[in-house]
């Protein structure tokens, strides 16, 4: 079966409507001062020319996500009066326009929920069920560095199908089976012949990200000896200015910590499951009071040990960060992780 | 849709103990017929009263909420109303920049032996309230 | 910058810490810069992109600090002062008269998130150069919103000053038009602005950390159990409650800095509420945060006679 296909730039509203009859489709949608995945609806205008502000994580991973309801029959507290509703989520969703390092992003979390003896349910039958399809990007956006840590703006992990924009249209490659899906042969066209321009723009793309990448263009997992890394100095050195707030992990595509709260309102309620933040003081807060993170300094040294020692140490080698440039490029006070882990990696001063 | 609805709807109040809550005692002992969309929570003073009580009670379905405190110059712990006064009066003036009518909000003095003011506040304000009939906050469209 | 470095090196003699500023990850970007050690001080800039409030570091310290403030920042010192939340003899300020930064945000979006390799700046334009081209603006047009109706380009409280003075001809009523002109709205129209702006909030708390007047933080309410005042869910009314939250707790104390708007991710407009709530605060108190060091903000007393608020008949 042809795996590349070209579809004109004039067909693309047609092409979303037809997808979205597939199932439940994301775009990238302006919202004023922001970009963010939105369902499809028609008329709704795609942004594709600036990187997402917030990655489409959220529409097979939600912010808060309803694990099931509950409801006493009777008297409150008694365990055997308690009706649980479960909750089926088959649908099919459909993420169009999403960045590479975005689908890169998925990879990361699959290995914690999926490629486990005990997956996560909730985020498998999710993600089993969802369609990628990715805008390879022609040149970097602030902060970007995903060649840095094994991606690419053209890379295609994690993706189901590539998009390349080029001048007359978008070429669409196939990249996994579900990735016929955003074949639809009634609205493309073959798309072989403009392979060669995609290419080119893949290096023309690679080489400006380089370029604007300089020395920290290739950044290497932590060596667990890292000697500055229990360095309370190194961290009030180079973190004093964070601000301790949620913002770069909640943007951040291959975060993945949860909470569950239980939202009880008289005889009934829900068990909600919800991102949280190891930036966040409560995070480690305990019941007793006690809390062994208690300043920033060492949760985000958890940060940074978390996506560049400890998860590679236990995925071979795989770092936890795609590289996306979303925390850098808006974190209030510009901390920026890839100058932290360089920083780190440097011979100890004396 | 400000049309007069005939339905029950949720007020909620919050009562001094010292005073408004007596009072709204006061006017039950004494029969006086008041509606019964009214819901209280009793309070220490109306000085405990923190303006996101309010907010709380509207965000969770309230359509009206009342404040009730002992007069000026006779909380039982001298300065709580003074106090509350000035956060309540900020409230009031802050819930209409959101979009919330200011009028679903009305705070006041009522005191213990005061049954038939008592009956006349929550009259008029439930009155007031099933003018403006319920508070609509609408659920943008979410992911997931 | 001479001037700069040398009060810097100078105060810094007396405190061991000063936090000023450094360039950051681009040349858009500048980031805070905690001098410790002698040769930090080299790195020090300032410039249009030193956006940053400060202060907001400062209710944490538990040592003596030398801190750079433009002349809104400063109202966050005298802020804390009335408040208790410094001590005078911890900080020792270094002013400087300030022409206005740049909206970096907005900058960001003008040029469509490229990476940014260059600026130069000439009178009232500016050349940013991103990894595809070259574009030229006028300064004005990327101005911060706060600093086109800045009443205080002076610092107020110092002890070092840096810069000529700056005028000033902002009046109280220009500054607070845009909430005039807000309120002129139907009801309806202000709860279907807030839904969709505060719709888009994700409680990063970003706003709330980089707001000096937030000095609860780990213990905000917002995210705490007990007393549970929000839920987890992210539903529209949980979010209304935070940024409720964060207004009511700022009435009578936003010094109008800015920083909520300028840290969002998704560019809700924050500051807004707040600015109400001072206008209020002018109008009932004749209060205005950040002035005077012996003001009380208003939340935190009381007259037995309020000469503005008036028993409300229903
Ligand atoms: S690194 Fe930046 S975004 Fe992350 S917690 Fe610190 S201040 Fe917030
Ligand atoms: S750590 Fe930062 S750069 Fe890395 S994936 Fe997360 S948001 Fe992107
Ligand atoms: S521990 Fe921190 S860095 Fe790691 S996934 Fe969780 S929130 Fe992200
Ligand atoms: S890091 Fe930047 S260039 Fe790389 S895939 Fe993501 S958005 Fe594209
Ligand atoms: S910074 Fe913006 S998104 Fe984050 S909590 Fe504040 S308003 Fe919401
Ligand atoms: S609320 Fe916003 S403008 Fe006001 S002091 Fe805090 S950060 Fe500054
Ligand atoms: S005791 Fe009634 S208002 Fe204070």
């Amino acid at each position: 079966m042809e795996r590349i296909g070209f579809l004109k730039k004039e067909k693309i509203e047609e092409y979303l409507q037809s997808l979205s009859k597939k199932g439940e489709l994301y775009v990238p949608v302006d919202v004023g001062r922001a970009v963010k995945f939105e369902k499809y609806l028609t008329g709704s205008s795609i942004c594709l020319d600036r990187p997402p502000t917030l990655p489409p994580k959220s529409v097979i991973y939600p912010q808060s996500e309803r694990l099931f309801k509950f409801k006493f029959k009777k008297d409150e507290g008694n365990v055997d009066l308690i009706e649980i509703e479960e909750v089926e989520d088959t649908k099919k969703r459909i993420i169009f326009g999403a960045r590479p390092c975005d689908s890169a992003g998925f990879s990361v979390i699959d290995n914690v929920f999926i490629q486990t003896d005990t997956p996560d349910v909730y985020y498998e039958r999710r993600r089993m069920n969802s369609f990628i399809a990715a805008k390879a990007c022609d040149k970097p956006s602030a902060g970007c560095f995903c060649i840095a840590v094994g991606g690419g703006p053209f890379d295609d992990s994690g993706s189901d199908a590539l998009i390349t924009e080029l001048e007359e249209g978008y070429l669409i490659e196939a990249k996994t089976e579900k990735g016929s899906l955003f074949l639809d042969w009634e609205l493309i066209e073959p798309g072989d012949d403009h392979l060669e321009k995609k290419l080119k723009k893949k290096e023309e793309s690679e080489r400006l990200l380089s370029e604007y990448l300089g020395e920290l263009k290739k950044i290497e997992p932590l060596d667990p000896k890292t000697e500055s890394f229990n360095d309370e100095n190194f961290w009030k050195r180079h973190l004093s200015k964070c601000i301790s707030c949620g913002l770069c992990t909640y943007l951040c595509p291959t975060c993945y910590c949860f909470n569950i709260t239980d939202e009880k309102k008289i005889f009934e309620g829900e068990r909600i499951r919800s991102w949280d933040s190891c930036m966040f003081f409560h995070f480690t807060l305990e019941a007793s009071g006690h809390n062994p993170r208690p300043d920033k300094f060492k949760r985000f040294r958890n940060r940074v040990g978390h996506k560049f020692m400890f998860y590679p140490e236990k995925y071979s080698q795989l770092i936890a960060c795609c590289g996306c440039g979303r925390c850098i490029r808006f974190c209030p006070v510009s901390v920026d992780i890839r100058e932290v882990v360089f920083e780190l990696q440097k011979p100890r001063r004396v | 849709m400000p049309q007069e609805s005939k339905k029950e709807l949720r007020i909620i109040g919050f009562l001094c103990n010292w005073c408004s809550y007596g009072g709204a005692d006061t006017a039950g002992v004494s029969r006086f017929k008041q509606p019964t969309d009214l819901r209280i929570v009793r309070v220490p003073c109306s000085g405990r009263v923190d303006p996101l009580f309010v907010v709380r009670a509207f965000l969770s379905g309230a359509d009206g909420v009342l404040v009730s405190g002992c007069h000026p110059r006779d909380c039982h712990y001298s300065d709580g109303n003074y106090y509350a006064r000035r956060r309540l009066e900020m409230l009031k003036r802050l819930l209409p920049f959101f979009g919330i009518d200011d009028r679903r909000f009305h705070y006041t003095w009522v005191s213990a032996s005061e049954g038939e003011r008592w009956q006349r506040v929550v009259t008029e304000f439930t009155k007031v309230i099933h003018g403006l009939g319920p508070l609509k906050i609408e659920e943008g469209e979410e992911i997931g | 910058m001479v001037e700069l470095k040398e009060k810097i090196s100078e105060v810094f003699r007396d405190t061991n810490l000063v936090i000023c500023w450094r360039e950051g990850f681009d040349p858009i970007h500048a980031t805070p810069h905690f001098v410790r050690e002698e040769s930090q001080i080299e790195d020090s800039i300032f410039n249009l992109f030193c956006v940053h409030n400060l202060c907001v570091y400062l209710p944490f310290l538990k040592e003596k600090a030398g801190i750079l403030v433009k002349g809104c920042d400063s109202r966050t010192l005298i802020q804390f002062l009335q408040e208790g939340l410094i001590r005078r003899e911890d900080v020792v300020i270094i002013g400087i008269s300030c022409r206005g930064i740049i909206d970096v945000g907005k900058l960001m979006r003008e040029v469509l998130y490229e990476a940014v390799t260059g600026v130069s700046i000439d009178g009232d334009s500016i050349k940013v150069k991103t990894v595809s081209r070259e574009r030229e603006f006028q300064l004005t047009s990327l101005l911060a919103d706060k600093c086109k109706i800045c009443r205080y380009p002076n610092p107020l409280i110092y002890d070092h000053l840096i810069g000529e003075p700056v005028e000033s001809k902002v009046s109280w009523d220009m500054a607070y038009e845009d909430i005039r002109e807000f309120e002129k709205k139907p009801l309806e129209d202000r709860l279907s602005f807030w839904t969709k702006e505060i719709g888009k909030c994700i409680r990063c708390y970003a706003c709330r950390n980089a707001c000096p007047l937030c000095i609860c933080r780990d213990r905000c309410i917002a995210e705490t159990r007990d007393p549970h005042f929000t839920s987890q869910s992210v539903e529209l009314k949980e979010k209304f409650m935070f940024h409720f939250i964060h207004a009511v707790h700022l009435a009578g104390r936003c010094v109008e800095c800015g920083e909520c708007e300028r840290a969002c991710p998704v560019g809700i407009p924050v500051k807004m509420m707040k600015k109400k709530i001072n206008l209020e605060m002018k109008e009932l108190f004749d209060y205005e945060t950040g002035i005077n060091v012996d003001d009380k903000p208003p939340m935190y007393t009381f007259k037995a006679e309020e000469e503005k608020i008036k028993e409300h008949e229903l």
